[in-house]
């Protein structure tokens, strides 16, 4: 355990530490650009899917930063700990982080006088955040260019204002219109590009 | 050297599968957007018609119509739209607030709030509400009569006590109203339109236009991973330092990288451009009128180049003085910011970063807000070198003292 809690503050304090503060800006700001007070289901929804959405890029995207870096990667592989450990305490990591952004946001809208069921929304958002962050944290581990990975994602998102119709139950800004049948397939989809980056990063490399 | 350089560098843009992203991420959405059902909106108006599209009046009488008319439409919705950081933000009221604000309706009227809802309802009910044309028909043809005796002041004084009750950066403040507002367009001003299109467009003008509207908003996205890419690849490599040691000055290593991004991002907009505006010329040539050969070359220039260049240079400063990813976030946020803070989208250029004209023609209106488009387009052309001269000046100084500008406080820590 004291090696897993050693490998992971490492990475937190060490690569990630601006992403976090990078996403604490990014929600801290959002009372400049998002109204919390008296909302219906629907603009509740639009806050979550529109604002907070790009914590998921943020959180998940640059989860393989470090190992871009060809010396690194070889230097954590000669390690005792498998390399899918170390992402796997990674995305979890990431996962709590998102959960605890949801819950802040959809707790601070309810408690400012906002209608709406607090189970659907959360599920909703965590399922939605949660697969927009994991395109970025895919595309980033089989193309070993976090970049991309941003690239790709905020497209995704950028490429859903206008067109989402044509994305069937992978389409964003569904709560809005009042659909939450995407999320088990949102969340299926999330957890399979999760697994699949962990596996396909150490099998291309 | 210099040009040696730009060559070099055109060279890896070309070996960057961000690039490749880039042109086909571009060429798609442009594709999508501009498809060819325009040429239906390019005929002479017969008269008789129930509509005529959309145009924008100063007329006070007007004004006040219409202001109340999105007051009430607000209002019932309970959703009101707002700009308090030049950002679009929607605001919700309770229901004190929401009484205020039916009661400063009701004093504009003459008419309890009941009855106003009651003919509002009656209005919409007229229009087929699952077709978006109609709904638009609906919405443009809808307006509140205000009392008589109220004066233009005066009303804009009860619209001064509305913002104060939904917040910072409302669409009733008095500078926005005296923009004027959209009104149904009558035959006369419809024909009238059609001409201008034809000789002060010369169509592919107006085609130009809407290409730009399109083309500004992926613009404002796409260059800056380039110029993420670029500014991260000698990290990456592990080359900084030998780049650093370099004779050559700077000056010349960020402005030939500079260029050449800005070359190769504005290489495949003039393309898609040309090719697009191609069938349009033949159009114009069919309606009578002669089409100008060079418009997407003039329009592309001013509209997007600026656009390209402070993207581009932003995010080559942002990641120098960085070194790290931050500018994507920061660049990306002021993207969609800029995006949504359009509350027009046919002009009212002000600052923004993306230039809307999301209209086929509107000429007489451009040209009166050309002057506009032009100092926002200087502005940002004159800023994007006045941030790569920065990006300069923090290039040479991690050149000189060996790291990024920001480590030196940890650098001296023992």
């Amino acid at each position: 355990m004291e090696r897993y809690l050693k490998a992971e503050s490492s990475f937190i304090l060490r690569q990630y530490i601006l992403h976090l503060l990078l996403a604490f800006l990014f929600c801290s700001l959002s009372g400049f650009f998002v109204s919390f007070r008296n909302l219906e289901a629907f603009q509740a929804a639009k806050v979550m899917e529109m604002y907070i959405a790009f914590t998921g890029i943020i959180l998940l995207t640059p989860l393989f930063m470090p190992e871009q870096n060809k010396e690194i990667w070889l230097l954590k592989r000669s390690k005792a700990m498998p390399m899918w450990q170390l992402y796997l305490l990674r995305i979890l990591t990431a996962v709590v982080l998102v959960a605890a952004v949801v819950t802040v946001f959809t707790q601070i809208m309810q408690r400012n006088g906002s209608d709406f069921s607090m189970r659907q929304l959360w599920i909703g958002s965590f399922a939605e955040i949660l697969f927009l962050g994991s395109i970025g944290f895919f595309v980033s581990a089989v193309t070993n260019q976090v970049i991309l990975g941003y690239m790709i994602s905020i497209l995704y998102f950028v490429v859903n204002i206008g067109s989402s119709r044509y994305l069937g139950k992978f389409a964003l800004f569904q709560m809005m219109k009042g659909g939450y049948d995407f999320v088990p397939i949102m969340l299926a989809a999330s957890l399979l590009l999760l697994a699949a980056g962990v596996l396909l990063r150490e099998r291309i490399r | 050297m210099f040009g040696t350089l730009f060559l070099k560098e055109c060279k890896q843009i070309l070996k960057s599968m961000v690039y490749y992203i880039y042109v086909v991420v571009f060429v798609m959405f442009l594709t999508s957007q501009l498809s060819g059902e325009i040429t239906e909106n390019m005929e002479k108006s017969q008269p008789g018609l129930e509509s005529y599209g959309i145009t924008n009046s100063r007329d006070k009488s007007a004004i006040m119509e219409k202001a109340l008319a999105e007051l009430v439409m607000e209002t019932y919705n309970n959703s009101y739209a707002t700009y308090p950081m030049g950002f679009y933000r929607e605001v919700t009221l309770n229901e004190s607030e929401l009484a205020k604000i039916t009661s400063m309706i009701e004093n504009c009227t003459g008419k309890n709030w009941e009855q106003v809802v009651e003919e509002m309802e009656t209005h919409y009910s007229n229009y087929a509400q699952n077709s978006v044309q109609e709904a638009m028909q609906a919405q443009t043809a809808y307006s509140v009569i205000p009392l008589e005796e109220l004066s233009y002041d005066d009303f804009c004084d009860i619209m001064e006590e509305v913002c104060d009750i939904i917040g910072g950066g409302s669409s009733y403040q008095k500078n926005l109203l005296d923009r004027g507002v959209a009104v149904p367009m009558t035959y006369e001003q419809a024909v009238e339109a059609f001409e201008s299109l034809c000789t002060k467009d010369r169509v592919t003008g107006a085609i130009a236009r809407l290409f730009c509207d399109y083309a500004g908003i992926v613009l404002s996205i796409l260059p800056i991973f380039l110029g993420v890419t670029r500014c991260l690849r000698d990290k990456r490599a592990q080359v900084s330092q030998v780049v650093f040691a370099h004779k050559i000055s700077a000056f010349q290593i960020i402005g030939s990288r500079y260029l050449a991004n800005v070359c190769m991002a504005f290489f495949p907009v003039i393309m898609t451009a040309f090719v697009m505006q191609m069938p349009y010329q033949y159009h114009a040539k069919t309606i009578g009128a002669a089409p100008d050969l060079f418009a997407f070359l003039k329009y592309s220039g001013i509209w997007l180049l600026p656009e390209i260049m402070i993207v581009l240079a932003v995010s080559f400063f942002i990641t120098e003085l960085t070194e790290n990813v931050i500018s994507i976030f920061v660049q990306v946020f002021w993207a969609i910011a800029s995006l949504f803070s359009s509350v027009y989208l046919e002009g009212n250029f002000g600052l923004h970063l993306i230039a809307r004209w999301n209209v086929l023609g509107g000429t007489t209106e451009f040209w009166l807000q050309r002057q506009e488009l032009l100092f926002n387009r200087g502005f940002y052309a004159v800023l994007s070198l006045a941030v790569v001269a920065l990006t300069v000046v923090i290039y040479e100084k991690k050149r000189r003292e060996g790291g990024t500008v920001y480590g030196k406080i940890f650098k001296g820590r023992k």
